[in-house]
């Protein structure tokens, strides 16, 4: 095969010389490593943003305080709650109370996150759907459990050195609550190392009042949820003056939000890329400029023992394409590690499952043709000047 | 004939000033034959070489090989004429040092299109006939010159070509080396082969039955043995 004659003609000159090489890579190298792990992470964001949004719902409005500084800028309160339960459209609330607390199980404690929930809508709020919640053991709250909780699996498995069961009991600020349900393992970190209990209790121990930290409205089937969130909205403005301290949002809007995010992340690792492979670009022209004055005689002789100048062309564009496919190949491994070492931290501090990156088999190839690609435009100039080469001249050296 | 020149110019520019290495040359040299080349340096031989070999153009008059004007040929047509019809020897051998010594005799058929493992086989083949069936995959620098300068000649052979032109081939070898090259080039002849030789050395020269004498550019006298 004629490629093949021209790749092992080009490997034989290229391993001559393999630092200077290397040196050349470093740019495309740098280059394609980004394009790599930039398209892995938009990837892995996209496929895990999707799946939480499936568990989500598509049929909720999500009502939550624009946070400032660290600090809420307003409340939310059951009133509040009870108004967005009234807007035409919204079948039932949810109001959450969310704070991280401190738990002691025998004798040991850890600071644990805790959700307050309504006992009796929490199996409707959390439970609906294919990708909601489900139980391992026990069972869900229930109207009138007070000092009863449900657990996530991590709570159940991991932060306490003895599991914890149905049964078991926990004692919340010193307020002993039991154990009636343990949640299966759901891969979302938040959700499995969290405790559920009722939300007067929740909030007496911490002396919140009726304050409210998320409201989740589930809109009546068929209504549409974009109006539905527009009177809500239109409502809490009423209610707080301004729209300004909160947000309304529905799963559309929050993945527009992450989208925008990950827009920002595209531009910066676009931007590395694109400075990267250029530079690279104009390492291997470099390169190849030196590669054809070093080469002259050789050039010479190729000519006088009858390659065409196509023939030429080919032998000095196959070097700069194998130079671009050499640097692509380790920017992808480079690539495919930084996106191994995201997979990792992402599932240490957000959670299993949050944010899994993946360099796929199409994005190899992708990056390779890429590369390929960059080789030989950069080669095009050199590649040229040895075609122009006059054999005689060439001969002489 | 073989190789037919019609009042041959070359002129090199050197900036401003022209270099004429050559001033009018007519020669024909016919299929088959042996012919030396000899004069002092300076005198135009490599030119002269350069032009039979297809590797340049004629500044003025014609230069026919095999019945073909090369003086208008596109870079193309001459690469395939050389190709086909020429096998150049040279002074300083110019094998490729990363290539053994099968792989640069293996080298012009790769650009003819010839299949691999035909290549192969006839560059083993070629390479014994030299007397390197033992050196096969020596690169030029592990190898002695006159073993270089085979393997040289071998590749001039690659194509099967009409024409052998050899330019200095013995200048850069000892004499028992440079005898052994020539002995080879005057087997090739025999073997119908149409042999050019450049050489300095008269002893050398003298073997040729044509012997073309240049000074400045023009040729001063052919000699023919045993006849003219
Ligand atoms: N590319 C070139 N540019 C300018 N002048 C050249 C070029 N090639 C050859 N010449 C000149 O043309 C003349 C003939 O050169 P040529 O190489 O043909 O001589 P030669 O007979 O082969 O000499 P030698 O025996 O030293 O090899 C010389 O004066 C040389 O300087
Ligand atoms: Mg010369």
């Amino acid at each position: 095969m004629a490629v093949l004659d021209y790749l092992i003609f080009s490997l034989r000159n290229l391993s001559h010389h393999k630092l200077r090489s290397f040196l050349t890579l470093l740019g495309v190298i740098i280059g394609i490593m980004a394009v790599v792990s930039m398209i892995s992470i938009g990837s892995g964001m996209k496929a895990s943003l999707k799946e939480q949004l499936e568990q989500l719902g598509s049929d909720k409005v999500f009502i939550l305080p624009r946070i400032a500084y660290g600090t809420a800028a307003v409340t939310l309160s059951d009133d509040d709650a009870d108004a967005v339960a009234r807007v035409p459209g919204v079948a039932f609330v949810s109001p959450l109370y969310s704070v991280a607390g401190d738990v002691a199980y025998r004798n040991e404690r850890k600071i644990v996150k805790i959700y307050g929930v309504d006992p009796e809508k929490a199996e409707a709020t959390f439970g609906a759907g294919a990708s909601g919640y489900q139980l391992l053991k026990g069972r869900w709250l229930q109207r009138g459990d007070v000092y009863k909780a449900v657990i996530g699996y991590g709570v159940h498995d991991d932060v306490f050195s003895r599991d914890i069961n149905v049964g078991s009991v926990l004692r919340i600020h010193g307020v002993e609550f039991q154990v009636v349900g343990v949640f299966k393992k759901t891969g979302d970190r938040e959700k499995d190392y969290t405790i559920y209990a009722n939300l007067d209790a929740v909030r007496g121990i911490f002396g919140v009042g009726d304050r409210v930290t998320l409201i989740i409205a589930r809109v009546d089937k068929g209504a549409d949820i974009e109006e539905v969130r527009q009177r809500i909205e239109r409502l809490l403005e009423d209610r707080k003056g301004s729209k300004e301290n909160f947000f309304v949002m529905t799963q559309k809007e929050i993945i527009e939000r992450v989208g925008e995010a990950y827009r920002v992340v595209q531009v910066v690792f676009g931007g590395l890329a694109a400075v990267s492979l250029i530079v690279g670009a104009v390492g291997i022209a470099n390169t190849m400029v030196m590669n054809v004055t070093e080469r002259t005689r050789e050039i010479g002789v190729l000519k006088a023992t009858g390659a065409s100048n196509a023939q030429v062309l080919r032998i000095f564009l196959t070097d700069a394409a194998i130079l671009g496919v050499a640097g692509g190949a380790a920017g992808i491994a480079l690539g495919y590690l930084i996106s191994l070492s995201i997979n990792m931290a992402a599932a240490r501090y957000l959670g299993e499952g949050m944010l899994t990156t993946a360099v796929t088999p199409e994005l190899v190839v992708f990056a390779l043709g890429f590369s390929l690609i960059i080789g030989v435009v950069a080669g095009i100039y050199p590649a040229y000047r040895a075609v122009r080469l006059d054999p005689v001249e060439a001969l002489r050296g | 004939m073989v190789i037919k020149l019609e009042n041959v110019v070359k002129v090199y520019r050197l900036g401003k000033v022209r270099v004429h290495a050559l001033r009018g040359i007519s020669l024909e040299i016919p299929r088959g034959e042996y012919v030396s080349i000899m004069g002092p340096s300076g005198s135009g031989k490599s030119t002269l070489m350069n032009l039979i070999g297809a590797l340049d153009r004629p500044t003025g008059g014609r230069v026919y090989i095999d019945g073909v004007d090369i003086s208008r040929l596109t870079d193309d047509r001459l690469a395939v004429l050389r190709r086909k019809k020429v096998g150049f020897v040279f002074q300083q051998f110019n094998l490729i040092g990363k290539l053994s010594a099968l792989e640069n005799v293996a080298l012009p058929m790769w650009f003819a299109g010839v299949s691999r493992s035909a290549r192969v086989h006839r560059a083993k083949q070629l390479l014994e006939m030299v007397g390197l069936g033992n050196r096969l995959h020596h690169k030029p620098a592990e190898l002695s010159g006159g073993e270089r300068q085979r393997v040289a000649i071998a590749r001039a052979l690659a194509n099967d070509p009409e024409i052998i032109l050899a330019d200095e081939p013995t200048g850069n070898l000892d004499t028992s080396s440079g005898m052994a090259v020539i002995q080879l080039l005057e087997k090739l002849n025999h073997m119908g082969k149409t042999l050019v030789v450049v050489t300095h050395d008269p002893e050398f020269g003298r073997r040729a039955r044509m012997r073309v004498k240049l000074r400045d550019g023009l040729i001063r006298g052919i000699d023919r043995n045993g006849g003219t």
